[in-house]
């Protein structure tokens, strides 16, 4: 517990007055003769027990109630949770989730959840740091920022809205890094978040070792403050697939368009949505009829001058204004280059014939197929799509430094198994932490297919919601592979067959578990789930090579330092723009050479999914560690570190009124009102 | 010279007041002389009381010759005999009989009591006597022993050893009551003057002793209202007047309790003495001894007894 007057405390030994008032008048007695002894050995005998109960308890009762003055006067802290926080801790850490979905707010106050919980960390902090060392870091950067001044804290940088998506494990991983590091001793973690699952991401494998590294560390408590409540009604808007083309009608931007909603409210809702074209803007009605709206195929016709441009669509005001805004960028379409380095002939052409073929008009597809030993023929700069059928490089050879560039510049990479007559030891090789294991080969029956992801991925359903006939594939001879990956694909043996390594880089790696070949799988005779897959990756990849790149918000958005851009538009202030790629804006990169970029940073769409981590989940998730959860509304009004001095008072009130009860003299009958003068039977005269 | 005794207990103003009232036995008294008290045997007075039968032995001049005369039988004609009292008090001289109470010792009341009672004993023709008891160090029961007897002498040594009366020691009042029914021959008044602040089981096998002896039994008891209502209101060790162990109490922790004891005591006493007949009189420290004395002697009084009831 915290006082704002500690130096009132010194006066805690006060509270034994009561008890040595008690002795002194013991030490102070009168002596008297007296003769009627055996009434007073009687009535001694008789009160022992009960009598001695009573003055222990009226002498509690008395130092209870100075007590309770004294921490009256010393003006107490306290919430729900303070109460149990003990004394101050060397240092507080305060994790801030700055999330686009903990913009949410509500519209009399236009407090969002995030600037709720800094406010009320601020406040708390202001009153019970003391000379705690205080450090914020927030779910956008990721770095440590030391707080002087608790007060300041609603001010800084780092606690400003983002568009960005969070990630809960890597925020807590940074956080433990931070106290390895800073060798901190008792230290108070406090999480403020909205649990959403997206954030949370309850499926990573980083949370055992989460867990196990703080519930080892004693001196760690955690505060999770949580504001999983939805306050008003909000309504989101993202975009996707945009291209320009050309028509008989003319120029034409055409999109894909998702309207959510985020409420209790399923009547039909007419939104005014505002799309501004390179500065030209329009409105148009839509009509809301259920919990989302997507609109495929949204064709806005462009000026025949407009040939690149950037737009950005927005709705109006609601209960979170950070979704109210997507950018889009137009271009030229690009080449969709794909590249297959292998020097196995069947396979290399199976993927060709799949990558080459024509998906949209007007867009151009190149396959090239680069022999092992001519692998300086790469044209790693135009390659959307690039497949690796051949054994992975050292982990620092330049190959490997070139694989790595690939993924980085936010291009597709898939892993082929490589071929047969590899030495044994090169399984042992691994790149972005993925390896090979021994080929498998199904004796009679081709290996049956356990699940594969359908929300997201190359095998998601398509837009209809129809899922892709992987269920008729056949696998004969695949190849297994570890390391860190989401699988996409899974055997009946609970073997990954395709799967989506965890790379960490902008561009996407996979690995795919077998061979197009007929004595390998049915890939490239059922061919349609293969070149969707083909055609989904050289989508992905596509996006790096484009001259108008989408990317989401976050601390990667912003082109490489070094490389100039102009600020086109964002949908925060403009004028105070931060240099970093945490809003949904659009920018222009002016190159030296070529023609210039444009890039539309937007949310990433995750953070439209309202689902939240159940309490059962958020149990298992920080299972052993020494947590505790306080659930916060915007509209709550309350203070995480209260002044508690009113309830010190009713309860030296309420020890004084016992004291005073048990103080009362026994309840006297008539009778006993003279009890001297019972009236004897008169003996009758004889 | 021998030293001058005090009589402090005795106020000649409350004596002159009190003498009007006559002193009444409740039993017939069996006296030596003739006196103003019915007795058990017949005898000469005015008052006839039967007709019985002569037989040898009888004094001759007691025959009713008319009876004779009418009847050719020999009788004797009987009066009820008046004689005169015996008065005899047993005064506790324990230590708790030295308990005071404001300025003044429960013994100096009892004094005050027996004194009074027996002046105007003696001046009325009866006689009085003193057995007056507590534990000594040498086991003897009483402090002073004095058989009643008449005459204004013996007054003067009667209230001389009543004046010398000193509290002291554990109370011995049972034995006394016993010692005391078996020296006094003859039926008396015993007048007891008391505080009773002993165990009281054995009590009322000694007032049947008494009872047994056809003695008209009389209780004074002499109490405080301290002892009573016990209203102390701070730590007090009390220190007992008998020479037991003292006691520190708080007595807001043991007043419920120590009232619960009196009550309970008091009303022991009550059934003590309607069972054996005893004719008790509740005195406090602060009431005027003549006030308890006059409502004593009024309640004697066939003429007045109604109104005292």
């Amino acid at each position: 517990m915290s006082f704002l007057q500690p130096i009132l405390l010194i006066g805690l030994p006060l509270a034994l007055l009561p008890i040595i008032i008690h002795l002194i008048n013991q030490h102070r007695h009168r002596t008297v003769q007296w003769a009627a002894m055996m009434f007073l050995l009687d009535a001694k005998k008789l009160t022992k027990g009960i009598a001695r109960l009573r003055q222990i308890l009226i002498l509690s009762l008395r130092v209870l109630a100075v007590l309770f003055l004294l921490f009256a006067a010393s003006r107490p802290l306290a919430g729900g949770w303070l109460a149990l926080t003990g004394g101050k801790p060397d240092t507080v850490l305060i994790l801030l989730d700055r999330s686009a979905s903990m913009e949410q707010q509500i519209l009399e106050t236009g407090e969002s959840k995030r600037s709720a919980a800094t406010r009320k960390l601020s406040d708390l902090l202001e009153k019970t740091a003391g000379n705690s060392n205080l450090v914020l870091i927030d779910s956008a950067t990721l770095e440590p920022t030391p707080i002087s001044d608790p007060g300041a804290l609603t001010e800084l940088p780092q606690v400003a809205a983002t568009a960005t998506a969070s990630n809960i494990p890597a925020l807590l991983q940074r956080a433990v890094d931070y106290l390895e590091t800073d060798e901190s001793g008792r230290t108070d973690i406090w999480l403020a978040s909205d649990l959403r699952q997206s954030d949370w991401e309850t499926g990573s494998g980083k949370w055992q070792s989460l867990r196990s590294d703080l519930s080892t560390r004693e001196t760690v408590r955690m505060f999770l403050l949580n504001y999983a409540g939805i306050q008003s009604e909000n309504f989101s808007i993202s975009v996707s697939n945009v291209k320009r083309r050309r028509s008989p009608e003319g120029m034409q931007l055409v999109m894909d368009l998702r309207i959510s909603r985020q409420s209790a409210g399923d009547g039909d809702v007419q939104l005014p949505v505002e799309f501004t074209i390179n500065g030209t803007r329009t409105v148009q009605e839509m009509t809301l009829t259920g919990p989302e709206m997507v609109r495929l195929g949204h064709v806005i016709s462009l000026g025949q001058s407009d040939l690149n441009g950037w737009g950005r669509i927005d709705l109006p005001a609601d209960g979170n204004p950070a979704d109210n805004t997507a950018f889009l960028v137009f271009d030229e379409e690009p080449v969709r280059k794909t590249v297959i380095v292998s020097d196995d002939t069947v396979t290399a052409e199976a993927i060709a014939a799949a990558a080459g073929a024509a998906v949209e008009s007007g867009v151009t597809y190149v396959v090239e197929i680069v022999p092992l030993d001519q692998l300086t023929r790469i044209p790693w700069e135009e390659t959307a799509l690039l497949f690796w059928h051949a054994p992975l490089p050292e982990e620092d050879s330049p190959l490997s430094a070139l694989l790595r560039q690939h993924a980085e510049a936010g291009r597709t990479l898939v892993f082929l198994p490589p071929p047969d007559g590899i030495a044994s030891d090169e399984s042992a090789t691994s790149l972005f932490g993925f390896q090979w294991n021994h080929w498998k080969e199904s004796e009679n029956q081709p290996l049956p297919i356990e699940w594969w992801r359908t929300e997201s991925g190359l095998l998601a359903n398509t837009q209809s919601g129809e899922p892709l006939p992987v269920g008729d594939l056949s696998f004969f001879r695949t190849r297994g592979f570890s390391g860190e990956f989401q699988p996409l694909l899974r055997s009946e043996s609970d073997a990954a067959l395709f799967a989506k390594i965890t790379s960490e880089t902008p561009g996407t790696v996979y690995a795919l578990g077998t061979l197009p070949r007929t004595d390998h799988s049915s890939l490239a005779m059922e061919g349609i789930v293969f070149f969707i897959m083909i055609h989904r990756a050289l989508e992905e990849g596509a996006n790096a090579v484009a001259t108008a790149r989408f990317r989401e918000a976050g601390p990667d958005a912003l082109p490489a330092s070094g490389i100039a851009y102009t600020l086109i538009d964002s949908a925060g202030d403009t004028a105070s723009f931060s240099g970093q790629g945490f809003l949904p804006s659009a920018l222009r990169v002016e190159r030296s050479s070529g023609k210039d970029h444009l890039i539309a940073i937007n949310r990433p769409v995750t953070e439209d999914d309202t689902r939240l981590v159940a309490p059962e989940a958020l149990d298992a998730l920080l299972e052993g560690v020494d947590f505790r959860q306080i659930s916060d509304e915007l509209d709550s009004g309350s203070s995480l570190a209260a002044e508690v001095w009113r309830a010190f008072l009713v309860a030296m009130a309420l020890a004084l009124l016992a004291e005073a009860i048990l103080c009362l003299p026994p309840r006297t009958e008539q009778e006993e009102a003279t009890p001297g003068f019972p009236k004897p039977q008169k003996t009758s005269a004889p | 010279m021998a030293e001058s005794i005090q009589r402090d207990f005795l106020d000649s103003a409350v004596l002159g007041r009190l003498m009007g009232l006559p002193l009444n036995s409740r039993h017939p008294m069996l006296g030596s002389i003739s006196g103003r008290h019915r007795s058990p045997v017949k005898g000469s007075a005015l008052e006839f009381a039967q007709y019985r039968k002569y037989v040898p032995g009888d004094d001759t001049r007691r025959l009713d010759w008319r009876t004779w005369g009418r009847t050719d039988r020999y009788y004797i004609k009987e009066f009820e005999a008046d004689t005169n009292l015996r008065q005899c008090f047993i005064v506790d001289t324990s230590g708790s009989m030295g308990y005071e109470a404001a300025g003044t010792t429960r013994l100096d009341y009892a004094r005050s009591i027996a004194g009074t009672l027996a002046y105007l004993t003696v001046h009325g023709g009866d006689a009085a006597g003193l057995y007056a008891g507590a534990k000594s160090d040498d086991g003897s029961v009483f402090q002073q022993e004095l058989p009643p007897k008449r005459g204004g002498i013996h007054l003067g040594v009667l209230l001389d050893q009543i004046a010398q009366l000193k509290a002291g020691g554990e109370t011995a009042l049972i034995h006394a009551i016993h010692a005391a029914a078996e020296k006094i021959p003859q039926r008396a008044m015993i007048v007891i003057v008391s505080d009773l602040l002993f165990n009281l089981d054995p009590l009322q096998e000694a007032f049947d002793h008494l009872r047994f002896r056809k003695h008209d039994v009389v209780l004074f008891h002499v109490l405080d209202r301290e002892e009573i209502d016990f209203t102390f209101d701070r730590p007090t060790r009390f220190l007992d007047l008998e020479g037991g162990p003292s006691l520190l109490a708080d007595p807001s922790l043991i007043q419920r309790k120590y009232r619960e004891a009196v009550t309970a005591y008091l009303a022991q006493v009550d059934r003590i003495v309607n069972h054996s007949v005893i004719d008790y009189h509740r005195a406090f420290l602060d009431e005027p001894y003549e006030q308890v004395l006059a409502r004593f002697l009024m309640g004697r009084n066939p003429k007045t007894a109604r109104s005292v009831r």
